[in-house]
């Protein structure tokens, strides 16, 4: 199998030829995927000097080659499974795992499938859905997904259909030099409901280049999870692109803890009046970790809703980036956003980076956003020193309780209970190191 | 119990205590007045061990330990209490949470065993009552969104759980109205007894009505200018501070 040069135009071509040839899709498919290769040709590999990428440095790329991604077993246990009820579907690298994934019973008119399994039943349904959103034109990453993607998730709930049980996708990706691209597409029609949990784990040094589409009805409810804990070794460049209708309520926790560089693009478009959009975020990082996120929520109706709270803990030489724009249309009066970042450092030698935005074209609005980089407060400390708490575990409790805050706003119990774990089993230790 | 010696303590290369000499024995409780920037929560924070207090000279001793040696937690552990003038907001911290880590952590450098759940539940609930604390002030975050009232009493629940040897009550007064100085002055006087030292640092003479001292010190400009009884706190508040002050300026600079 060719190997995939970041650098070289011809190669992608060649590789691109290979790998439609073998996939006898719809045409209106191919035709997107032949749209997403010219887009990736134009805009090649992000350099430092664009601004969207100048503290998030992907030059290394150019210098790789990545194979795709074979198969792999993946034994059970290496899955973040959840306790309790839901519906699950797996994929390695990219691929459906039919033996690791497990639906229970669904709503007659519901399709939770895996992309390639509903091509075959539902063609329609898919090619009408898929890359059809607006956002990330200019992302080199999200073009390649959707020039090379292999299979994925894919939801469709009809009209007022709400899933009762929450549903799991996981990508598992394994092997050295490896790249996938896992991709998933939700659509939720009017009023309809559901929960949905998006692991991303792996195994090795290799490049996950994830996209997910979500597209919400009006009056939907989609309360969505980003939970990445890529290998140390790994990077990930994924993409996200949503669009709500009318009165539709979006809630998106993210959580970014994995990987060597990672960055997640967020594109939100409130298209209907009264949407709400609210996004916690949360990144920690260590050792030589770099974690970017980068949003943008665009307000193209009245009263539209938006939060944002994103923050991260850095530790050792770990660094963060942040950049979040809210962008109100002129005609998008009563927008009622708020968009906050933190940042709490545990070394000195971390950088955050934090540029939160506002760009504002309607006059009625109520917008703000504020940043805040920033090490242990030494009065709270002081003032559970001076009860008799010693200062490690002192540090752990700010740190801990730091974090929570976005954890905490999870409502499905089996996940923020795993998260809360994680987060003691991470940050504990960590703060007994010198500050 | 708790012997102060000639000490010296500076903030940012400026001296604040000039020389305090304080020796407070087992079951009393001694009061500590004073213009502000006279130095009275200086004392409360080196004795307590605030970081940015640099002492120059003098020793501190509690039970007969070097107290300046030991960390914050160390203190603590020893049987030390500071009520704070501000108490610190520790957003996502739970109050019951915190304040059995702070139990257990005590309890835990005496070689006691951890109090279990229901145990430590009874104690929490006795001495609520003491302070008229209200339940759901246990389950928010420590001192977040708390009144100034709610903030002192808080302090005094802490103090009546923690139960230590000796406590320093800094400006505990201060923002409190009658009613809830009255239900902190209580809480303090249901802890008062043989085996337990105070230290009550305050401005006016109003909390002496409450918490009635066995001696009362006069601190101007870092050094300790007067001591007497009770009484003494009453002349105070007639007469002022003026009548100790020799360098006006000096304390009106310091206030600033």
């Amino acid at each position: 199998m060719a190997a995939t040069a970041f650098a070289d135009a011809a190669q992608y071509h060649r590789e691109f030829e290979d790998f439609a040839a073998k996939r006898n899709e719809p045409d209106g498919l191919l035709q997107l995927r032949r749209q997403a290769l010219q887009r990736l040709e134009t805009l090649g590999l992000p350099s430092s000097r664009q601004e969207t990428w100048r503290f998030t440095d992907v030059a290394a790329l150019g210098q790789m080659a990545f194979q795709r991604a074979g198969d792999a077993p993946v034994a059970a246990d290496r899955l973040p499974l959840l306790e309790g009820p839901h519906h699950r579907l797996v994929f390695v690298n990219g691929r459906f795992a039919p033996g690791l994934s497990r639906l229970q019973h669904l709503p007659d008119e519901a399709l939770v499938a895996s992309l390639g399994q509903a091509l075959l039943t539902h063609p329609e349904r898919v090619v009408a859905s898929l890359d059809q959103l607006k956002g990330l034109a200019d992302n080199p990453f999200a073009a390649r997904n959707s020039a090379f993607w292999e299979d994925g998730a894919f939801v469709y709930l009809p009209r007022g259909v709400v899933l009762d049980l929450p549903l799991h996708l996981i990508f598992f990706a394994s092997g050295e030099d490896t790249a996938s691209y896992p991709r998933t597409l939700i659509v939720l029609e009017e009023a309809a409901q559901s929960a949905l949990v998006v692991d991303y784990r792996g195994q090795g040094r290799y490049l996950n280049c994830p996209m997910t589409e979500i597209s919400l009805g009006s009056g939907a409810v989609l309360d969505f999870h980003l939970i990445q804990e890529d290998d140390p070794q790994a990077w990930h460049l994924g993409g996200l692109r949503l669009q709500q209708e009318q009165n539709s309520r979006f809630t998106g926790h993210l959580l970014s803890a994995g990987g060597l560089l990672t960055r997640t693009d967020i594109y939100g478009l409130l298209a209907g009046e009264g949407a709400e959009c609210h996004w916690y975020g949360l990144t920690l990082v260590k050792d030589r970790q770099l974690g970017d996120q980068h949003l943008l929520l665009e307000h193209a109706k009245p009263h539209g809703n938006s939060r944002q709270l994103f923050k991260g803990v850095l530790e050792d030489k770990g660094r963060i980036v942040f950049d979040g724009l809210i962008r109100v249309q002129q005609h998008a009066q009563k927008t009622d956003a708020n968009q906050q970042n933190r940042n709490l450092l545990l070394s000195r030698q971390a950088l955050a980076h934090s540029n939160p935005r506002l760009e504002i074209l309607a006059d009625d609005v109520k917008c703000s956003h504020g940043s805040t980089v920033g090490f242990l407060d030494p009065d709270a400390l002081f003032y559970l020193r001076a009860r008799g708490i010693g200062l490690a575990e002192a540090q752990s409790m700010l740190v801990y309780a730091f974090a929570n805050e976005i954890v905490e706003h999870i409502k499905l119990a089996p996940l923020r209970e795993r998260l809360e774990q994680l987060l003691s089993e991470r940050l504990y230790p960590a703060a007994e190191r010198k500050v | 119990m708790l012997e102060i010696k000639n000490l010296h303590a500076s903030v940012d290369g400026r001296e604040i205590l000039n020389g305090i000499d304080l020796s407070i024995q087992a079951g009393e409780v001694h009061a500590l007045m004073g213009p502000n920037g006279s130095g009275k929560s200086t004392l409360a924070n080196v004795i307590a061990g605030r970081e940015g207090y640099e002492v120059t000279a003098g020793e501190v001793l509690f039970l007969g330990k070097n107290l300046l040696e030991l960390a914050p937690e160390e203190r603590a552990r020893a049987g030390l209490f500071l009520a704070f003038q501000y108490p610190v907001e520790i957003p996502g911290v739970n109050n019951l949470y915190f304040l059995k880590a702070a139990a257990n952590a005590i309890r835990k450098s005496r070689g006691e065993p951890e109090l279990d759940a229901m145990e430590f539940w009874e104690t929490v609930h006795q001495r609520m009552e003491l302070v008229k604390m209200d339940e759901s002030m246990l389950k928010r975050p420590v001192n977040e969104g708390f009144s100034g009232g709610e903030k002192k009493r808080n302090e005094i629940f802490q103090m009546a759980v923690l139960e230590p040897r000796f406590a320093v009550l800094d400006e505990t007064d201060s923002g409190l109205d009658i009613d809830a100085l009255k239900v902190v002055s209580d809480g303090v006087n249901a802890l008062r007894g043989p085996e337990r030292g105070f230290l009550v640092i305050t401005h006016y003479q109003r909390l002496l009505e409450y918490i009635v001292p066995d001696r009362v010190h006069v601190l101007i400009n870092g050094r300790i200018v007067r001591s007497g009884g009770k009484e003494l706190a009453l002349e105070l508040e007639e007469q002022g501070y003026a009548l100790y002050s020799k360098e006006p300026g000096r304390a009106r600079r310091a206030n600033a």
